[in-house]
């Protein structure tokens, strides 16, 4: 089904000291492709995508993105290899500008042509990060922060971009609008990992999702199984 | 005293502190780390300003810029690029065992006797005559201080390595997770501490030419105790309260009772201890303390 | 399981500190000051570990209780003729009076004590780097006052004349009542409160731990126990001057507690009196010493460069400490002869660690 896959994560573990957070989790993103990824809290969600960009080093198991391995690499060459990762709370530099912040989204691109088209693009996608471009990152609400974040890693010309828990604490139309950018981004040709909580609405919106729990890959789901409720719980929280 | 003497006086001990606070301040940013080493990059610029006492001012004075320069990349690429992440506990333990070393090869290399070194003796002279004496290097250490802090600002401010350096000095991590080259951010605050180290050395020596093994080292300390009671994690407020300090104690010299004189080290610290007390995040920082907590 | 652990690290603490003794009873009489030396530290350093290792807030501000520990039991026990020679601009109380050694040590840890606890009073609030410059502040002060202040002591000049009292057994008798004044607090309900509230000092508050409260216990007892190990330092030298309870002890200490492993007390023992050893050990080197086969002879000046520069290279090599930060254990110390007899390459494999500082949100 994974014609040409774009991340391969094979029997990853990952711990913190000695205790556990990512145990032999194997899972396979084609290029192109919106994977999901969801579990509970603490289910190493956050921490597989940390492994894969290299801010923490596995304990074993392999990571290749397009065919070549990553793990060891630093995180700010994995960048320049075209993964990008959007973390969990958004962290956009609040002293700074909406500018600065996209600013330094060009940091990581391999080259910089095409920055104005880029630019242009990501107005149109998010059209309040245009709007608020002078304001303090600080100032901004939730989604709009979200927005920033997304489009600042866009700006690194990413060829897949993780995501963690972007609707979280978001008011529901705020969702929509990130998850219609979502599937905006991926039809320009980004392939998506997707961290979410909200396990319904992912394993609607992506191709197929996988299910994480205890560190640990329970299932995988594809988008028909949105409305099994039943196994989602089962896998959430069967042992 | 004159009173404008008095003042003159506070303003070249504050210019001077500042200048050390702004590479305290910008390696503090970027690595959260109090660098208690950089003392010693003085200490080395000025000796190797002794050891080329018999070349011409400017040879001399471009070597002490290179010591300064190379010795603190060295350090940090040496010493303290193996300990990120490590607790600051143990990062700072690692600055003071440095300091200590460095210091211990002074004590060996040159002894305790203070050596020679005064390439810009001149600035001795004074500029203003009268009453109240200005020497040139008052004139020169206020104006290398707000040159060097405007500089600094601007690159911070203006430049793309600059806007890096915000960036990882705020969130190391998400700078990294951006493609910001943490190293090469690093290495440029260490870059930047070491000439304003090299700043101090030539400067220091006029108002004092007889180096010792802690001609840095004390200074530093006192910079960076102002340094933190300005609020060390921004490079204006860090170096407003190096001043601040500096100009205190020098002001506190001239107001103390002559019986309290000796005990003018003590007011001084007390003084940071309410300071400290009132205001744990920096006097001039508008954070509210739980962030400095997370230090 | 840690139940079990927790009085093997107490007892193997006080095992090792009766082996230096031993070791320094049967040697010459000037070596054996080296041991005594070792000894003394420890008490410091087991003081310093009560605040720091409990706290997690680092301190510079200890060896103002060992200066003050060493200063009021030197000036308290040098009889009262000589007393008013050296020191003519004394307080006619402090003149008229003289102590036996053992009081003046009781003395020492009171007056540590209480000086901690009312310095500490307003400090305990701060955290981080403010609370590391604020007590440095202390040591400043407590430095220019001991230092200029003739009606409680000798001022600048040395204090001379004090009995000689700390020899390898009182020494070693210091050190462990230190151990066991650490071990008995840290395994209280009181010092237990404390780690949990360094861990995570949120989750401590909200159970209704005073985290400033119990910091100001655990300072005030590190501060008896460093007037202690100060007052035992004096009546080991006979002599003593403001420089040698300032800076340099200050990093000496804080070194010896960071590279055994600031968070036990099996580390603060070990840290401890294995830097103080070594540091000696150079020292007599400097004067040619024999190792084994060969007569060593270090350059003038050397040991505190290689001092400096093996402690460096062990905060490098091992961040947390010699022990890591764990208590002694046998089934720990079986662990590591695993270790050593595994491969290096496993070694080296370090669990995730984030490469990065912790980065709190500042702006620059």
């Amino acid at each position: 089904m994974v014609a040409e896959p774009a991340l391969e994560i094979d029997s990853l573990d990952v711990r913190y000291g000695v205790v556990p957070a990512v145990r032999g989790a194997t899972l396979t993103v084609g290029r192109g492709e919106i994977v999901g990824l969801v579990g509970p809290t603490g289910a190493g969600k956050s921490t597989t995508m940390l492994a894969v960009m290299g801010v923490v080093a596995p304990a074993g198991g392999t990571i290749r993105f397009e065919g070549s391995s990553i793990v060891g690499r630093p995180t700010e060459r994995i960048v320049r290899m075209g993964l990008g990762l959007v973390p969990e709370g958004r962290h956009v530099f609040e002293a700074l500008t909406v500018e600065e912040n996209l600013r330094l989204g060009l940091i990581g691109r391999p080259d910089q042509s095409g920055v104005e088209r880029d630019m242009e693009w990501i107005h149109g996608l998010f059209p309040v990060v245009y709007e608020f471009r002078r304001r303090q990152a600080g100032l901004l609400s939730g989604g709009q922060r979200q927005q920033l974040a997304i489009a600042r890693a866009l700006l690194a010309r990413p060829r897949m971009l993780l995501l963690d828990e972007p609707s979280l604490g978001l008011a529901p139309i705020v969702v929509d609008t990130v998850f219609a950018a979502l599937g905006e981004i991926r039809r320009s040709g980004v392939t998506i990992l997707l961290v979410e909580q909200r396990a319904q609405i992912t394993v609607g919106f992506a191709d197929r999702t996988y299910v994480m729990s205890n560190g640990i890959l329970k299932m995988e789901l594809t988008a028909t199984d949105a409305d099994a409720t039943d196994r989602l719980v089962d896998a959430y929280f069967g042992s | 005293m004159n009173a404008g003497q008095v003042i003159f006086d506070g303003l070249a001990l504050g210019a001077l502190y500042a200048l050390v606070a702004i590479g305290l301040a910008l390696v503090f940013g970027v690595l959260r780390l109090i660098n208690f080493a950089q003392g010693e990059l003085i200490t080395a610029g000025a000796y190797s300003l002794y050891l080329t006492d018999n070349l011409p001012a400017l040879a001399s004075i471009v070597i002490c810029f290179a010591v300064c320069i190379g010795l603190s990349v060295l350090i940090e690429r040496v010493a303290f690029r193996p300990l990120r992440g490590a607790s600051p506990a143990t990062t700072l333990v690692a600055t003071f065992a440095v300091a200590f070393a460095l210091e211990a090869i002074w004590l060996m290399a040159f002894s305790s006797n203070g050596k020679p070194a005064d390439p810009l003796a001149s600035l001795n002279q004074i500029a203003i005559g009268g009453s109240l004496a200005l020497r040139w290097v008052t004139i020169v250490e206020m104006a290398a201080g707000v040159v060097l802090l405007g500089g600094v600002a601007l690159v911070l401010a203006r430049t793309s390595v600059g806007l890096q350096m915000r960036a990882a000095a705020t969130d190391f991590r998400m700078a990294r997770l951006l493609g910001v080259r943490t190293n090469l951010v690093i290495s440029l605050a260490f870059v930047i501490a070491g000439v304003m180290a090299a700043v101090v050395a030539v400067l220091f020596t006029v108002q004092q030419p007889s180096v010792t093994p802690t001609f840095g080292f004390d200074i530093t300390l006192v910079a960076l105790v102002g340094a933190v009671v300005g609020g060390v994690d921004r490079l204006w407020t860090a170096t407003a309260g190096a001043f601040a300090i500096g100009f205190a104690s020098s002001m506190l010299a001239d107001l103390l009772p002559s019986s309290q004189l000796q005990f003018q080290t003590a007011w001084v610290f007390l003084l940071v201890l309410v300071l400290l007390l009132l205001r744990p995040a920096g006097l001039f920082s508008t954070l509210s303390r739980s962030t400095v907590e997370r230090v | 399981m840690t139940r079990l652990r927790v009085p093997q690290t107490l007892l193997a603490s006080i095992a090792l500190l009766a082996i230096v003794a031993l070791l320094g009873s049967g040697a010459s009489a000037s070596t054996q000051q080296d041991y005594i030396s070792a000894l003394v530290s420890a008490t410091i350093v087991y003081g310093l570990y009560m605040f720091v290792g409990s706290s997690g807030v680092i301190s510079f501000g200890h060896i103002s209780f060992a200066a003050i520990g060493a200063f009021s039991a030197g000036v308290l026990t040098i009889p009262v003729g000589p007393k008013h020679l050296t020191m003519p601009g004394l307080w006619p109380f402090l003149a008229q009076h003289s102590v036996s050694s053992l009081e003046s040590l009781v003395i020492a840890a009171v007056l540590g004590g209480v000086s901690a606890l009312v310095i500490g009073f307003p400090l305990m609030r701060l955290s981080g780097i403010a609370a590391g410059i604020a007590t440095f502040a202390v040591l400043q002060i407590t430095y220019n006052v001991l230092n200029q202040w003739t009606l409680i002591g000798p001022g600048p000049t040395t204090l001379a004349l004090v009995p000689t009292t700390t020899g390898i057994w009182v020494s070693l008798l210091g050190a462990i009542f230190s151990a066991i004044v650490a071990f008995a607090y840290q395994s209280s309900r009181r010092g237990r409160l404390l780690r949990a509230a360094r861990e995570d000092a949120a989750a401590a508050q909200a159970i209704g731990v005073h985290v400033v409260r119990e910091r100001l216990l655990a300072f005030g007892l590190s501060g008896a126990i460093c007037g202690l190990g100060g007052a035992l330092l004096v009546h080991q030298l006979g002599s003593i001057t403001t420089d040698q309870v300032y800076l340099e002890l200050t990093f000496l200490t804080l070194a010896m507690l960071v590279i055994g492993g600031s968070g036990s007390l099996w580390g603060a023992t070990v840290g401890a009196l294995a830097i103080s050893l070594l540091d000696s050990f150079l020292n007599t080197a400097e004067n040619s010493v024999h190792v084994v086969f060969f007569e060593l002879t270090l350059p003038n000046g050397s040991s505190d460069v290689i001092l400096g520069i093996i402690m460096t290279l062990v905060i490098l090599f091992r961040p947390q400490g010699l022990t890591g930060g764990s208590e002694f254990s046998l089934a720990g110390l079986a662990r590591v002869g695993r270790l050593i007899a595994a491969s290096p390459a496993k070694l080296r494999h370090r669990p995730a660690r984030s490469e990065g500082p912790p980065a709190p949100r500042t702006d620059m």
